[in-house]
């Protein structure tokens, strides 16, 4: 038998079944009207300039940690990727299994924003959000939850706070940046940052839009719209995947001296495996990080492979350190059903243990 | 039959029906070539009705669905026609990889959208990667074709400038250097896709044979497609993980921001002259407005602190004094005095 056996009369079928698909389904896409995104209720507790601090409402059947949780999302895209639909929402699934959690969302920076620094962002906001969290549970320590760039604000946090810091979560974090499978890293090697910076000033969502999608430039431009067409006569798996679109293109602009440290510090220099990263006036040592750290990663994780993450491994003097890793991309690890039910459940699991 | 006033099922009939013929033709081995497909051309006149009416969100999409819709078929169409039954499946292939290799050869030298048949379409993927950058440059005035500028051009700008007009001349040239520069380092990225997409045709009879070996088949044109998506993103992943290609890209970036640099720079002096705010100026305000604001900060936290500590002096009780010294002189000022050294104390130790 030859390996092709498409048949006219098959490729009719199969183009008269797209058609159909897509003629059909076309009604739906011109109704879905406002994508909505985010769906657990939640109470701004704390603003400073465009940063939110909010606490999610807890089911008010579920016994909760008494140690409250902060997660610290990425500046790169937005942090409702965590509590995208009701069905798929760490967030929710975090309240559900008893966790406190609080979420920083740092808005959209624009060029008044150009000056600030990680200090700014490390030392500054995450440290302040933290003394609001401790001020209202009156405790000097909290639990805290960092996801990909977040995760790395977290680890460099927890190393110069040590003191404030209960239990670390890190998620799909790089900890070493230069990896020989990281295309991020390889692609940013020989890009002068001080002089795009200079020229740039903010670094537009756009420009970073453009780099996440050339990492595989085939299957995001093209292959994912053909896919969309099998979900457009179900309204709720099509507001599904509308969702994720509107995530994945809602992208802030990164303030720009932000942006030049965390590139050169982070992806060049390799500063967590080779030292020299300065945040404001502090050194940042990952020795310092003496408390237990729950370290999760993604095996099928193309922008941050699981590599990069397990370098953390042996890098911290926490005597408490756990490794959770899960099948799944860097996406998948918070929006797939999988991931409800593996990811976000042995997370508070490890916390309540860690807390009890 | 119109079931929605979105979609009719009419042309859907008629172009059943061409392909019914078709086959019937095939069946018959009269070897001529089908007539052009009116499947196209009919998704085209329907979301022309429709586009109109349509959010911008929406059209965006369903443009982007008809785009791939069209390319996966006309895919299954070409390897349909190829395969055809009684010919020997590798010679077919190998027939088949080679006209989409030259019409990869053919595209290069032509600019994306003039590739028009299915083969083009085919390797019209492998444009991707510049139009996605072409889009993202897009907004500076640069043009990516003139890739070989004269030599005797960049001599003319080595020239240094002369007069009155030296520095601002100067200005031009650099701005002009900076804009040739960037079209080699475009050019060069250009041309280090140029040979992947006959890579990636070759990978793709790799995956067909593997495939083959397994006693597997390519029973659809959304499988094709799929197995040629892979076979693309296989071979670009292995050569834009190389060194060559990190250092193409960088210069790439580094060219495009050389040329923006110089441009803003030249738009600062414009605006300089006529007494308006420049990007430098504003840059540097900005800057230390934010040193400001660290700094006030820095300042409020250590006030909050003091104020923390002050508060907690003040609900600690007063020790009772032992009757001898109840008479002694000016206890409360000493008491007050005592109080704030004691409050300034941890703060002025802080190193916050």
């Amino acid at each position: 038998m030859q390996p092709f056996n498409i048949r006219p009369d098959q490729l009719a079928q199969e183009m008269g079944d797209y058609s159909r698909k897509l003629g059909k389904g076309v009604q739906n896409l011109m109704n879905a009207g406002e994508i909505d995104a985010g769906v657990t209720p939640r109470v701004a507790i704390h603003h400073e300039d465009k940063l939110t601090l909010y606490r999610y409402e807890a089911p008010s059947d579920v016994v909760q940690n008494r140690t409250p949780l902060l997660i610290v999302y990425a500046l790169v895209n937005r942090p409702y990727m965590t509590d995208i639909q009701e069905d798929r929402s760490t967030i929710r699934n975090l309240l559900a299994h008893g966790q406190d959690v609080y979420l920083i969302d740092w808005g959209y920076p624009d060029d008044a924003d150009l000056a600030l620094t990680l200090d700014d962002y490390i030392n500054g906001y995450i440290d302040r959000c933290v003394d609001v969290i401790c001020k209202r549970h009156n405790l000097d320590k909290i639990n805290v939850l960092g996801i990909c760039q977040g995760g790395s604000f977290s680890l460099c946090y927890t190393a110069m706070h040590q003191d404030k810091v209960k239990n670390l979560v890190t998620m799909v974090t790089p900890v070493d940046f230069q990896t020989p499978d990281n295309m991020l890293s390889t692609w940013v090697r020989h890009i002068d940052v001080d002089q795009l910076v200079d020229t740039m000033g903010n670094i537009p969502g756009e420009m970073l839009n453009w780099t996440f999608l050339s990492l595989k430039p085939f299957a995001l431009t093209g292959q994912k719209y053909l896919g969309m067409v099998d979900v457009l006569e179900d309204e709720g798996k099509l507001k599904n995947f509308l969702r994720m679109e509107k995530w994945i293109f809602d992208s802030p602009d990164q303030a720009g001296e932000t942006f030049r440290q965390f590139i050169k510090d982070f992806y060049q220099k390799n500063g967590f495996v080779q030292g020299g990263i300065q945040i404001g006036e502090r050194s940042v040592d990952l020795k310092n990080i003496t408390c237990p750290v729950l370290n999760v990663f993604a095996e099928q994780d193309h922008l941050v492979p699981p590599n990069a993450s397990k370098a953390l491994n042996g890098l911290t003097n926490s005597r408490d350190y756990t490794e959770l890793s899960f099948s799944g991309g860097h996406i998948g690890i918070y929006v797939s059903g999988k991931a409800q039910k593996q990811v976000t459940p042995a997370i508070s699991d490890w916390l309540d243990k860690q807390t009890d | 039959m119109t079931e929605s006033p979105f979609w009719n099922d009419d042309w859907m009939a008629v172009q059943q029906k061409y392909w019914r013929n078709w086959n019937e033709m095939s069946r018959k081995a009269m070897g001529l070539e089908p007539p052009k497909s009116p499947w196209e051309n009919a998704m085209d006149h329907w979301w022309q009705a429709l586009a109109p009416s349509a959010p911008n969100s929406s059209r965006e999409f369903v443009e982007k669905m008809m785009q791939q819709g069209k390319l996966f078929f006309q895919m299954g169409d070409q390897f349909s026609r190829n395969m055809t039954e009684g010919k020997d499946w590798q010679d077919a292939l190998n027939q088949t990889l080679e006209k989409m290799q030259n019409a990869f050869a053919a595209g290069a030298e032509q600019s994306a959208g003039a590739a028009e048949s299915g083969f083009n379409q085919m390797m019209a993927f492998w444009q991707n990667p510049m139009n996605s950058w072409r889009k993202l440059a897009g907004n500076l005035p640069l043009n990516h074709d003139m890739a070989n500028m004269p030599n005797l051009f960049e001599q003319i700008l080595n020239a240094p400038g002369l007069g009155y007009t030296r520095e601002t001349e100067e200005r031009y040239k650099q701005l002009m250097q900076a804009g040739l520069h960037y079209q080699k380092a475009f050019a060069a990225y250009t041309h280090f896709f140029s040979d992947l997409g006959t890579a990636s045709a070759q990978r793709m009879k790799d995956k067909v044979t593997g495939l083959k070996e397994q006693g597997g088949a390519i029973d659809s044109a959304r499988k094709l497609y799929d197995l040629w998506v892979a076979a693309c993103e296989e071979v670009y992943a292995e050569h834009t993980m190389t060194a060559e290609y990190a250092k193409i890209h960088g210069e790439l970036v580094n060219a495009l921001m050389a040329f923006k640099k110089v441009w803003n720079e030249l738009l600062d002096y414009r605006l300089g002259l006529l007494n308006m705010p420049t990007q430098r100026e504003i840059r540097t305000l900005q800057c230390r407005l934010q040193e400001s604001r660290r700094e006030l900060r820095n300042l409020s936290g250590d006030v909050d602190r003091l104020k923390e500590q002050i508060a907690e002096l003040a609900k600690q009780p007063t020790a009772t004094p032992p009757a001898a010294e109840t008479t002694a002189a000016p206890k409360p000022r000493k008491a007050s005095t005592s109080r704030r050294k004691a409050a300034s104390k941890p703060t002025s130790a802080d190193p916050s």
